[in-house]
């Protein structure tokens, strides 16, 4: 288990209380899981994605991530539309515990960027990790 | 006491290794190591493992009237339990059982090893040492028999892999001897006292050596005094280095405990009546297979027992699986609800080729393709309201998510537990 300390928690990017991760570019966010969260899953085997196309609320489910404890659901940071998934876990999910940054999980285009405010800056996280 | 967290000697080996720990049964246990529980899984099929075992609960009991309490307490017939020749159990075996109550339920299961002609050992599980010890106690008809609780007392560990016995070979003083003959489910030595065995390490330190195991694999679980419990971990990881043994957490040891079919007490098997399961080879049935060899507890209820749930292995066609708990359940084809699910879990080194499940363990000739390289199936039991063939597909759901499994007889193919010692050196 990694000491708080050890994690690999970049600056840039928005967090949630959920251990989802959002960087902006442009009019598209990316989505992922930090590296707390696959840390404390451990082995992931499966990703269960959405749809291309779908639309989700802020903080609502959007899929699942198997690992091999347990099932754990994934929730959108902001609300939006699928405009891709990331193929690759499909055959590789373990990609997500050797860089849950580099391996996104979704690709969205928001529908509301103040929905930024809701979520957590790296100070912010880190006091929630350091509870 | 209860909310008491416990620790095993090699604690502090296991968060200076980077596990990643969780209590299980009030003990603070290593789920996984940095390895990760997928490669100690796969480890264990192809290599080695070694998984810290010292929360389990150890018992001896001991006196010239032992053996009778044990008739009337276990499920198996010390007298008629040794493979096909029904040969009674003798000093060096053991054998799996369950002790139940009277209504048949289950209190806990165990391995029961016959050290001496009145001194046997009890191993059940963390936690489930003072109850089965006070089970023991108010069902002993003669007071000169001891029942002691040795589990702070003892070590344990169990290496398990087609690579465990030329890793004990290397730690073992006299390999030669004590090896070739073992066979399955028989052990060698004692852990310390008077009794100790003839069975030692290169260092002198006194062992047991029990063919045994939870994982379905091939190997070994070692019981030695508390006291050398951390220096003989280190010795099997350093003999194992070149074996390619790893330490093996929780999570390992109940995926490969789930693909070989075997229960979780208080999980798979407890409060309810020990019938309609995988696991009734554990009863001391007669010939006929509608009766039993003896009387024990539990007994008369499980003849005349009209329960109408059955316990049945499952896999499914991916690793997906649902979470067992009180807000999941078990649908049958047409979506009426049947029953719950009690484990749920992945077998990482299983896929289907073809429709046929597969081992990373299986040979080509038995099917397996050359690029085999599994993503893993999920697999578990379900507790119905009908008995199911094997074949027949159901589906567990969390009210959310739906995933259709395969009710199974068997899961993981070619698991070696049994294989010939002269296989393995």
């Amino acid at each position: 288990m990694k000491e708080i300390k050890e994690l690999n928690l970049p600056e840039d990017l928005h967090y949630t209380k959920d251990h989802e991760w959002v960087r902006i570019k442009g009019d598209i966010a990316i989505v992922g899981i930090s590296d707390y969260a696959q840390d404390q899953l451990g082995d992931i085997v499966y990703v269960e994605m959405p749809e291309v196309g779908d639309e989700f609320g802020q903080g609502e489910e959007f899929g699942t991530l198997e690992s091999v404890k347990a099932v754990s659901e994934i929730y959108l940071p902001l609300a939006g539309e699928i405009v891709e998934v990331n193929e690759a876990l499909a055959d590789a999910p373990e990609l997500v515990n050797k860089d849950p940054y580099e391996n996104w999980i979704v690709r969205i285009r928001p529908s509301d960027l103040l929905e930024l405010d809701a979520l957590l800056t790296i100070d912010e996280y880190l006091d929630l990790l350091n509870g | 006491m209860g909310n008491v967290v416990r620790k095993t000697v090699l604690h502090a080996w296991h968060q200076a290794h980077g596990a990643n720990m969780a209590v299980f049964a009030s003990y603070d246990m290593p789920l996984w190591y940095p390895t990760g529980a997928r490669g100690e899984h796969l480890a264990v099929l192809t290599r080695a493992g070694i998984f810290d075992t010292s929360h389990m609960a150890i018992l001896t009991v001991r006196g010239k009237a032992a053996r009778t309490l044990l008739q009337h307490c276990f499920s198996k017939d010390l007298d008629a339990c040794g493979g096909p020749g029904r040969n009674p159990l003798a000093a060096g075996r053991c054998v799996y059982g369950v002790f139940l109550d009277g209504k048949g339920h289950v209190l806990d299961d165990a391995i029961v090893y016959q050290v001496t002609e009145d001194l046997y050992m009890v191993v059940v599980n963390a936690g489930m040492g003072a109850a089965v010890a006070a089970h023991l106690e108010i069902n002993k008809q003669d007071a000169d028999t001891i029942i002691s609780d040795l589990t702070d007392r003892v070590g344990k560990m169990d290496i398990q892999g087609p690579a465990s016995a030329r890793i004990l070979k290397k730690i073992l003083r006299d390999p030669d001897e004590i090896l070739p003959k073992m066979a399955y489910f028989s052990f060698r030595g004692w852990f310390g006292g008077p009794e100790a065995g003839p069975v030692l390490l290169l260092d002198g330190t006194s062992v047991m050596v029990s063919r045994t195991g939870y994982t379905g694999e091939f190997g070994f679980e070692l019981y030695v005094d508390i006291a050398r419990t951390a220096s003989v971990w280190e010795s099997v990881l350093a003999a194992g280095r070149e074996f390619g043994l790893i330490p093996c957490g929780l999570a390992a040891r109940d995926s490969l405990r789930a693909g070989a079919v075997l229960p979780l007490s208080h999980q798979d098997i407890g409060h309810w009546p020990f019938a309609h399961n995988p696991w009734l080879f554990a009863l001391a049935w007669d010939e006929t297979g509608t009766g039993f060899t003896k009387d024990f507890i539990g007994a008369s209820a499980l003849l005349q027992c009209k329960e109408q749930e059955y316990t049945l292995p499952f896999a499914g066609y991916d690793p997906r699986k649902i979470n067992a708990c009180e807000d999941s359940w078990v649908l049958d084809g047409s979506g009426v609800r049947i029953g719950s699910i009690l484990t749920c879990t992945t077998d990482m080194a299983i896929g289907r080729v073809d429709g046929t499940i597969v081992s990373i363990a299986t040979s080509e000739a038995d099917g397996k393709t050359g690029d085999f390289n599994p993503k893993g199936l999920c697999c578990g039991f379900v507790k119905v309201n009908r008995p199911l063939a094997a074949g027949e597909n159901i589906i567990l759901t969390d009210g959310k998510r739906r995933i259709t499994v395969e009710v199974r007889e068997d899961i993981r193919p070619g698991r070696s537990a049994r294989r010939a010692m002269s296989r393995m050196l």
